[in-house]
């Protein structure tokens, strides 16, 4: 009896270990957005919507403009598959067959996190995604829900 | 009035069309130097800064297929140039983007896209060029020119391949609602609507049971009218629909070939045709099912003055196709049925089509593996049957008092491919059919009774997108 609970103990302090691992991961990067895009949260499907390149204008009207490193990138992996939770090569088949068929447009490529900060920073209505250790007072950090 | 607009649209294209090809040339021959003339500095320097900041421990995060950040960061003119265009404030985000695709191709016996089977042919090349700009945020316009060599019914022509307006009426999260109006991709099945783009396309040739490469232009795209919409499904995905009233581009000659069994005198006429297609994708886009439908209309107006034996009778062409695909991290399930009814009234007067009215038949399956990023396989099987109620083609052999070659009537195509992604923009493969039966070959490009049964089919392809 005694064995078995030891045993029960033992696999939800596993699981817990997992989920913390989880969480740890997520809260390396943050999705974020230029300063003067007024929403503070938004629904996984709300921005998945978004970097699918269908969503194009925020609720009060203005531009969504979509900021992404490459395809590899181990940020860009890391958000599509944990936040959007999508696989990298799905997302870029969307935007193609958007760009490609003319009916929607691609995310704009950044080539460095600095360069990220920097267009998101300065972009109206831009969004993109930042690890934490570059983030600083000249963007907003997006709560997703 | 619309029809004003495109047709204006598609002369000023022409017009431009020479400098836009030499431009094509100087950018795609750039971008073969681009890959010698990089510094290795440079590259050092884009690598370090395309790294996460050293802060962080790489261990930490999930296991990812890492390739080596130099290799594919390369400073070449094509490059700087794309980056000019991406740091420049471009008005009303404009974007412009672009493909070259060149393929060989060999066959056993049967020509595919030129003179494959006497020692292979470069015969194959597909080249587009794309703007599209948003002037006011719920305001879309794009256009793409396409130039597409093949056989004798692509000579490499630039011509306008889309060009149109899209309005977004009604916009909330998942939720989208909207009009396009101008030239348009048909939208059926999983990859009409970017068929000319080798890097959105499974293989070197698609299908064929479906995307017929004979009839493109008439299945490519239309002049129309079209609405669309996005809806979420509760929780599970999206649902988008489009639907558009459409005038059908029947004018080339290789349609009128297959359609009305021959080169003839006068010309098919555009008449109102309706298009829709419905794609339900899950939100982690793993699972994606659709169904899309065709109405197609025309009419053949004969050549009174050349004494045509060919009566004023009317086609209806009406499609419909069912689309399945799973995706998981390294592999994708791909298979797509299609039931094409022709109805052919009895106005043919002499035409052997006269009155006919048959289903066809295709489908495939296909499987793809990602083994690395870099490289992919493809298995297919696909098959076609001109008329379902005769698969072997025995009928229409007896029908044509043996004019008729019965394995010109289906096609069973089996595919192995592989695929090498150098770079992001730069892509290789190669591919081998097995193929029994002519059912798709194009006869422009086919003497009839010249054609084998049993034959094979090499190809390789290299492709630059930006």
């Amino acid at each position: 009896m005694l064995r078995v609970r030891a045993y029960l103990f033992y696999a939800l302090a596993v699981c817990l270990l997992g989920i913390e691992a989880e969480a740890r991961a997520n809260d390396q990067y943050e999705i974020v957005t230029n300063p003067g895009v007024r929403e503070k949260a938004l629904t996984v499907n709300s921005l998945r919507s978004i970097f699918s390149m269908h969503l194009k204008t925020w609720p009060d009207g203005t531009k969504i403009r979509v900021f992404v490193l490459s395809d590899d990138d181990q940020l860009h992996q890391s958000v599509s598959k944990e936040k959007l939770n999508v696989f990298p090569y799905q997302l870029r088949s969307t935007w193609d067959r958007l760009v490609f068929s003319g009916t929607g447009q691609a995310p704009i490529k950044v080539n460095s996190s600095e360069e990220m900060l920097d267009k998101v920073a300065s972009t109206p209505g831009a969004i993109g995604y930042l690890w934490r250790a570059n983030i600083n007072e000249n963007v907003n950090v997006l709560e997703i829900k | 009035m619309k029809m004003l607009t495109c047709s204006r649209l598609s002369s000023l294209f022409v017009g431009t069309t020479r400098r836009i090809t030499r431009r094509w040339v100087l950018l795609f021959l750039a971008g073969c130097f681009s890959a010698h003339a990089q510094e290795p500095n440079q590259t050092l320097k884009q690598s370090e800064s395309g790294k996460p900041p050293v802060s962080l421990k790489i261990s930490e995060l999930p296991a990812q297929a890492t390739e080596s950040d130099s290799a594919k960061k390369k400073t070449g003119l094509v490059d700087t140039a794309l980056n000019w265009f991406r740091r420049t404030d471009l008005p009303a985000d404009l974007q412009i983007h672009g493909f070259a695709s060149q393929a060989y191709i060999t066959t056993s016996d049967n020509d595919v896209f030129g003179n494959s089977d006497k020692g292979g042919s470069f015969g194959f090349t597909e080249a587009g060029l794309n703007a599209s700009v948003r002037p006011l945020p719920r305001l879309l316009l794009s256009a793409q020119v396409l130039s597409r060599r093949a056989g004798e019914g692509n000579t490499g022509m630039p011509r306008l391949d889309f060009g149109f307006l899209d309005y977004r009426i009604y916009s909330h999260e998942v939720n989208q609602f909207g009009i396009r109006v101008g030239r348009l991709k048909n939208p059926f099945g999983f990859y009409n609507e970017t068929r000319d783009v080798a890097f959105t396309r499974p293989s070197i040739m698609l299908p064929q049971s479906i995307y017929f490469d004979r009839t493109r232009n008439l299945g490519l795209s239309s002049d129309s009218v079209q609405l669309y919409s996005d809806a979420a499904i509760f929780n599970l995905g999206t649902f988008s629909t489009q639907f558009g009233v459409t005038l059908p581009i029947v004018s080339d000659k290789d349609t009128e070939n297959s359609l009305l069994a021959g080169l003839q005198k006068g010309q098919l006429n555009r008449e109102v045709s309706y298009i829709g297609r419905g794609i339900f994708e899950t939100n982690d886009k793993r699972l994606r099912l659709g169904v899309s439908g065709i109405w197609l209309n025309t009419a053949y107006d004969p050549n009174s003055r050349l004494n045509d034996q060919i009566g004023p009778g009317g086609l209806q062409f009406t499609p419909i196709f069912f689309s399945a695909q799973y995706n998981a991290e390294r592999w994708t399930l791909t298979s797509e049925y299609a039931l094409r009814h022709f109805k052919y009234d009895k106005n043919f007067g002499a035409s052997p089509v006269n009155g006919l009215d048959f289903y066809g038949e295709s489908y495939y399956f296909q499987g793809e593996y990602r083994f690395t990023p870099k490289w992919e396989g493809i298995l297919r099987y696909d098959v076609l049957y001109t008329d379902r109620a005769d698969r072997d083609g025995s009928d229409f052999v007896k029908r044509t008092n043996g004019v008729g070659v019965a394995h010109s009537r289906f096609a069973k195509d089996i595919t192995v491919g592989l695929r090498w992604n150098v770079t992001p923009q730069f892509m290789l493969r190669a591919e081998y059919h097995h193929v029994n039966g002519t059912g798709w070959l194009s006869t422009l490009d086919n003497v009839r009774g010249s054609t084998h049964q049993h034959w094979d089919l090499f190809a390789i392809q290299g492709s630059y997108r930006f």
